[in-house]
C-alpha cells in the first residue's frame, strides 16, 4: 500500500514537472519572438537618428535633390511619430528604400562622395541595414521555433491547455541584404 | 525542429562533462597531496590534506571564473577598440544579433595565421579572440561565418568545457615542471630520508610529464568532431550564407605558417581555435578538428 502511495505521489511530481516545463517552455518562446522585435526597433530608431546628420552632409552638396529629400525626411519622422511597431517597420522601410536612392544619387557628385562624414555615416548606416536585416532573422526564427512548438507533439496537447495558438505575428520578408553599390 | 532538440542535449551534456572534470580536478589534487605527504612525512598528513583542499578549491575557482582570461592572457590578446577594429565589431553584432546571444567581449591577438577561438564560462561571460591575420585576409562574409562558428561554440556551452580543459592541461604540465626542476623540495623532509624523497619526487614529476601529454589527447578526441560540424552548420544558419565560412576555411587551408608563428600557442589551447594552430596537414583518429575539406564539403552542400 505504502509503495503504491509512493509511486502515486511520484508520478503525480512528475506530471506537474512536465505541466510547468512546457508552461515555461511557451513563456521564454514568446518572450524571445517579444524581445527580438524590440532589437528590430532599437535600430529602426538608431537608424532614423542618423538621417538628420546625413542630410545636412548631402545638402551641402546636392542642393537640388529636393523630392528625394523630403521622401528620406518623411520616412524618418513616420518612424518617429509611428505609434506601434508595424507602423514604424513600414516607415523604416520606406526610408531603406529612399536611402538607397540617396546613395545612388551622391553617385553624380563626386566631392560629396569624397566627403569623410558621409563615408562615415554610409558606412553606419549600412552596418545598421545589417543589423537590421540580421534582427528580423532572428525574429523569424523565433516565431519559427514558438509555432513549432505549439504544433508539435506533446507541444500540441499543452499549447491548446494554456491557450497558446501559433499566432500570426508580423509577416517581416528578409529583404535582400544588398547594400547600396556606391564606387569609390 | 529536430536540431534544436540535439543543441539542448549538447548543452546539458557540456555542463554535466565540466562539472565532472571539477569534481576530477579536485579528487586528483587530493590524492597528489596525499602522495606528497606520504613520501615526506606521514606526520605532515592533516597540514598537507588541509593545504590540498584549500588549493585545489582556490585553483577551481581561480580557473572557472578566469578560464577567458587565462586563454586569452596566454595568447597575449588584447581587448580589440571598437573603433580600430569595426569590422570586427560589425561582424560580431551581426552574429549576436543573429544567434539571440548577448554581445561577447572581442579580443584581438597579434598573428599572421588565420584562426580565431571562443572561450568563458557561458554566453554571458564570453569572449571571442581573432587573429591580426584573418581580420587582414577574411572579408565580411568570411568573418561574419568564423564568428558565427564560434557563436555556436558559445551558445552550447562548449567553451565552458574546452576552457576548463584547456587550463587542467596547462596546469598539470606546470607541476611537472615544478617537480622536476625543484630539488629544492627535498630539504622540507627529513635529513636521513633525502635520497628517498628526491627520488620520490622526481617520479612524480615524470609521472606529470606524462600525464600532461595524455590529458591533452583526451580532450581531443572528447572535442567530438561532430561538435565542429554542428558548429559549422550553426553557423550557416545564422549567417544564411554557407559559402562565407566555406571560402574562410579555404583560406584558412591555403596560408603557410611558418614554425616560429605556430609556436606563439600553447598546445593545450589547440582544440579552442577555429582551425588547429599545430596539424595543419595530420588529419586522423587523434586530430583535434575534423578534415577543413571535409568541412568545406559539407558547406558548400548546404
Amino acid at each position: 500500500m505504502i509503495t503504491f502511495l509512493w509511486t502515486l505521489i511520484i508520478a503525480i511530481f512528475l506530471v506537474v514537472l512536465i505541466f510547468i516545463y512546457y508552461f515555461n517552455k511557451f513563456i521564454v518562446l514568446g518572450n524571445r519572438i517579444d524581445n527580438s522585435l524590440s532589437q528590430i526597433d532599437v535600430q529602426l530608431r538608431k537608424r532614423a537618428d542618423l538621417v538628420p546628420n546625413l542630410l545636412n552632409t548631402v545638402k551641402g552638396y546636392a542642393k537640388y535633390e529636393k523630392g528625394i529629400m523630403k521622401e528620406v525626411t518623411d520616412a524618418r519622422k513616420a518612424i518617429m511619430g509611428g505609434n506601434t511597431i508595424e507602423k514604424r517597420m513600414k516607415a523604416g522601410a520606406e526610408l531603406q528604400s529612399a536611402l538607397k536612392s540617396v546613395f545612388a544619387i551622391a553617385e553624380g557628385y563626386p566631392q560629396l562622395r569624397a566627403n569623410e562624414n558621409f563615408l562615415h555615416l554610409q558606412q553606419e548606416l549600412s552596418a545598421i541595414e545589417d543589423r537590421i536585416a540580421y534582427s528580423r532573422q532572428f525574429y523569424n526564427d523565433s516565431i519559427l521555433s514558438y509555432n513549432n512548438a505549439t504544433k508539435q507533439f506533446p507541444g500540441v496537447f499543452f499549447a491548446r491547455l494554456y491557450g497558446k495558438k501559433a499566432k500570426h505575428f508580423l509577416q517581416i520578408p528578409t529583404e535582400s541584404r544588398a547594400v547600396p553599390k556606391v564606387e569609390f | 525542429m529536430a536540431d534544436r532538440i540535439s543543441f539542448h542535449d549538447q548543452i546539458q551534456r557540456n555542463k554535466i562533462k565540466s562539472f565532472l572534470l571539477i569534481i576530477l580536478i579536485f579528487i586528483f589534487f587530493l590524492i597528489l597531496g596525499y602522495i606528497i605527504s606520504l613520501i615526506l612525512d606521514p606526520g605532515y598528513f592533516f597540514i598537507i590534506m588541509i593545504f590540498s583542499i584549500i588549493f585545489s578549491l582556490s585553483y577551481i575557482l581561480i580557473s572557472y571564473y578566469n578560464s577567458d582570461k587565462i586563454a586569452l592572457s596566454s595568447v597575449r590578446a588584447k581587448p580589440a577598440s571598437k573603433i580600430e577594429y569595426s569590422k570586427f565589431f560589425n561582424a560580431a553584432e551581426n552574429m549576436s544579433l543573429a544567434s539571440g546571444l548577448p554581445m561577447p567581449r572581442l579580443y584581438v591577438m597579434d598573428s599572421s595565421e588565420i584562426n580565431a577561438f571562443a572561450s568563458g564560462r557561458d554566453p554571458r561571460h564570453a569572449v571571442i579572440c581573432v587573429t591580426t591575420g584573418a581580420l587582414k585576409a577574411l572579408d565580411k562574409q568570411e568573418l561574419e561565418g568564423v564568428i558565427g562558428h564560434e557563436m555556436s561554440h558559445i551558445a552550447n556551452y562548449d567553451i565552458r568545457f574546452m576552457t576548463l580543459t584547456a587550463v587542467l592541461i596547462g596546469m598539470i604540465s606546470i607541476i611537472a615542471q615544478i617537480f622536476l626542476r625543484s630539488l629544492w623540495f627535498s630539504n622540507m623532509g627529513g635529513r636521513d630520508r633525502d635520497g628517498k624523497v628526491q627520488v620520490g619526487l622526481i617520479l612524480i614529476g615524470i609521472l606529470f610529464a606524462i600525464l600532461a601529454p595524455i590529458a591533452a589527447r583526451l580532450v581531443s578526441l572528447s572535442i567530438s568532431r561532430k561538435r565542429e560540424f554542428l558548429a559549422d552548420s550553426t553557423a550557416a544558419k545564422f549567417t544564411r550564407y554557407p559559402p562565407g565560412l566555406a571560402s574562410a576555411l579555404k583560406k584558412i587551408k591555403k596560408e603557410h605558417i611558418d614554425e616560429k608563428e605556430r609556436k606563439k600557442f600553447a598546445s593545450a589551447l589547440a582544440p579552442l581555435f577555429i582551425s588547429d594552430p599545430f596539424k595543419k596537414k595530420v588529419s586522423g583518429l587523434f586530430a583535434t578538428h575534423p578534415d577543413i575539406d571535409e568541412r568545406i564539403r559539407r558547406l558548400e552542400r548546404m
